[in-house]
């Protein structure tokens, strides 16, 4: 069984977006338990605020303009720090990425598991962005696949299946995606296809068994 | 001089499954206030309030409610089991009330509203491990009650496990007094650890090591000398019901063992003596709590209030000699540095001590100063033997 690590703080920046008080102390208390250097600031944001590796913020008083990037996009895990529960206030912390939150008053409980859970969402999230932006790419080069199957179908009078198979198979040679060797298909590369298609439909063996891509 | 009375709320359940932790807990905290309540130099009386919530979970919250608002108490000494404090601590935390922690446990809590004068991982967990992986070896079978005592210690001696490429031979549970222990002996017969940490509590570890002991009776491969069972909350009040022959060789970590060589440590011993007899034996539960009114009384003495800020400050200010040694409570984490010991059980129901810290160690609650490559570091140069552990060699 391969263990949860303890979550480890040390050494790392937070920067608490809230005006002064019990709240901040409380707060920046736990986190230097924690290991961690905090700065506040209210109700600026800090030049170099960037570069910090947590933000927690006040989403009662918070306003659009208050992160130096557009809403969504920020490049750390964002923590809100909520006294109110008005639908407004929440639509607003959640238009803001927030990846954690932290009911008011501030206690010492809560903020170790606010950080652990607020920095899995962020990486989450990242990895899902991640996958997505290559999901939608694949997705934009459909219609370039669908013309070098039908160009192949025409050069070679091979049924659709057996193309791709042997699209793919090119592909994997050359160790790019499928998309990427369609995008770039040009007359040699169509003719080495149809001399390929020709080396393997004489051996009468489609060379890459597997699902095909139409019946996908 | 007119003596400041102050309320004070003793929550232990003295009754239940744990309740011999409970009774020591109880009984050093009630030797602590009748010296208190009986010296007239002493500028405190306590009015003590005091019920047992008989190992029920539910009646924790209840109890503490009426110590705090009805009674005025704003100082609670107890709860033995994480659950049960963490049962009280809203409550606490509600009428900005103090509670003082006085048992092992498992870490990741630093709150205001509570004095923990137990040992943290870092001081139980961690310094026993440091021995026993390079001592014994890294292949360990983990036990435990199904609660967050067993689950938590458990994940870090994983963590420990896995820093030096150890095993995890096993990880099993079981509720609160049950007693069927049959799978666990047999898995351990089976997979044959280096040693087994045993997080189980009161009746279920008590069946867990007569087994185990029947077991090494039938097969000398499971001799405490070659794979002992160890823990970081058995001490010598829960001894005389595991029994001689099951108890003796398995290995423990605590703060406290009764054979701690100290002048305060001995006068413990002749007062507790003189109160309940030769016969019954000390333990980190009976000093804990008998220390932590004594802190209390004193704080509150130069304080000259119980509000609890400034008594909080008063404690912070100083170290208090106690027969567990020099106790100092950090004001970062509300913990206490506590000397860390290893101890073997023996044929008479007491430890021997087998390792001791060279000065009292600073709480780390959260693990932050944790690094798994320096563990591994260590174990690694403990087991070529090139380099001592920061652990010295008592016996």
């Amino acid at each position: 069984m391969s263990p949860f690590h303890t979550p480890q703080f040390r050494g790392r920046k937070a920067l608490i977006l809230h005006r002064h008080g019990d709240a901040t102390r409380r707060l920046t208390r736990q986190l230097e338990r924690l290991g961690m250097s905090v700065e506040c600031h209210w109700p600026d944001f800090p030049s170099g605020g960037e570069s910090t590796d947590v933000i927690f913020f006040d989403a009662d008083n918070g306003f659009d303009g208050l992160f130096p990037w557009q809403p969504g996009t920020a490049p750390m895990p964002l923590i809100a720090l909520l006294g109110s529960e008005l639908p407004s206030r929440l639509e607003w912390a959640l238009a803001q990425g927030t990846s954690a939150h932290i009911v008011k008053p501030v206690q010492s409980s809560g903020v170790f598991s606010a950080l652990v859970i607020g920095f899995a969402n962020f990486a989450r999230s990242n990895e899902v962005q991640d996958t997505i932006a290559g999901l939608q790419g694949r997705l934009a080069s459909r219609a370039a696949v669908v013309r070098a199957v039908v160009r192949l179908t025409q050069a070679s009078k091979v049924d659709e299946d057996t193309a791709f198979a042997c699209i793919r198979s090119a592909a994997m040679d050359k160790r790019i995606t499928v998309e990427d060797y369609c995008e770039r298909l040009d007359k040699t590369r169509l003719a080495e296809l149809v001399h390929r298609l020709l080396r393997t439909t004489s051996a009468n063996q489609p060379d890459v068994p597997g699902k095909s891509w139409f019946s996908e | 001089m007119a003596r400041r009375e102050v309320p004070l709320g003793l929550l232990y359940s003295v009754t239940g499954t744990y309740g011999a932790i409970g009774r020591d807990a109880q009984d050093g905290a009630m030797l602590a206030l009748e010296e208190i309540n009986s010296n007239s130099d002493s500028p405190v009386v306590f009015r003590v309030f005091s019920e047992d919530p008989g190992g029920n979970i539910d009646a924790y919250h209840r109890i503490c409610e009426t110590m705090l608002r009805r009674q005025g108490c704003q100082h609670v000494v107890g709860t033995i089991t994480s659950l049960a404090r963490k049962e009280v601590i809203p409550i606490i935390e509600k009428h900005d009330a103090l509670l003082w922690y006085i048992l092992p446990y498992e870490g990741f809590e630093a709150c205001e509203n509570v004095i923990y004068t137990g040992a943290a991982p870092n001081q139980h967990l961690l310094p026993m491990f440091a021995h026993l992986l390079p001592t014994y070896g890294k292949r360990v079978y983990l036990t435990g009650s199904n609660y967050v005592w067993g689950w938590e210690v458990n994940r870090i001696a994983r963590e420990l496990i896995q820093a030096v490429n150890g095993d995890v031979l096993g990880e099993r549970y079981l509720a609160f007094d049950d007693t069927d222990v049959g799978r666990m002996i047999a898995e351990i017969e089976q997979k044959r650890p280096d040693f087994i940490l045993n997080n189980l509590i009161g009746t279920s570890s008590y069946a867990f090591l007569q087994a185990y002991h029947e077991l090494g009776l039938r097969d000398p491969d499971f001799l405490p000398e070659k794979r002992p069972v160890t823990s970081c909350d058995l001490t010598e009040c829960e001894l005389a019901d595991i029994g001689t022959d099951a108890a003796r060789g398995h290995l423990c970590s605590s703060v406290y063992f009764e054979a701690v060589d100290n002048p305060l440590n001995h006068a413990f011993r002749a007062k507790l003596t003189e109160k309940y007899g030769a016969e019954r034996p000390l333990s980190a539960f009976l000093v804990g709590g008998y220390a932590a009114i004594h802190m209390l009384a004193q704080a509150i003495a130069e304080s000259g209030t119980d509000d609890i800020e400034p008594v909080k400050e008063a404690l912070f200010s100083r170290t208090f000699d106690t027969a567990m040694g020099p106790i100092k409570i950090d004001p970062k984490t509300n913990h206490a540095a506590l000397t860390p010991y290893l101890g073997r059980i023996n044929e008479h129901l007491g430890f021997d001590i087998v390792l001791a810290e060279d000065a009292p160690v600073p709480a780390d609650p959260y693990l932050v100063e944790f690094d798994a490559h320096e563990f591994a570091a260590t174990v690694a140069a403990k087991r070529r033997g090139s380099a001592a552990s920061h652990l010295k060699v008592v016996k």
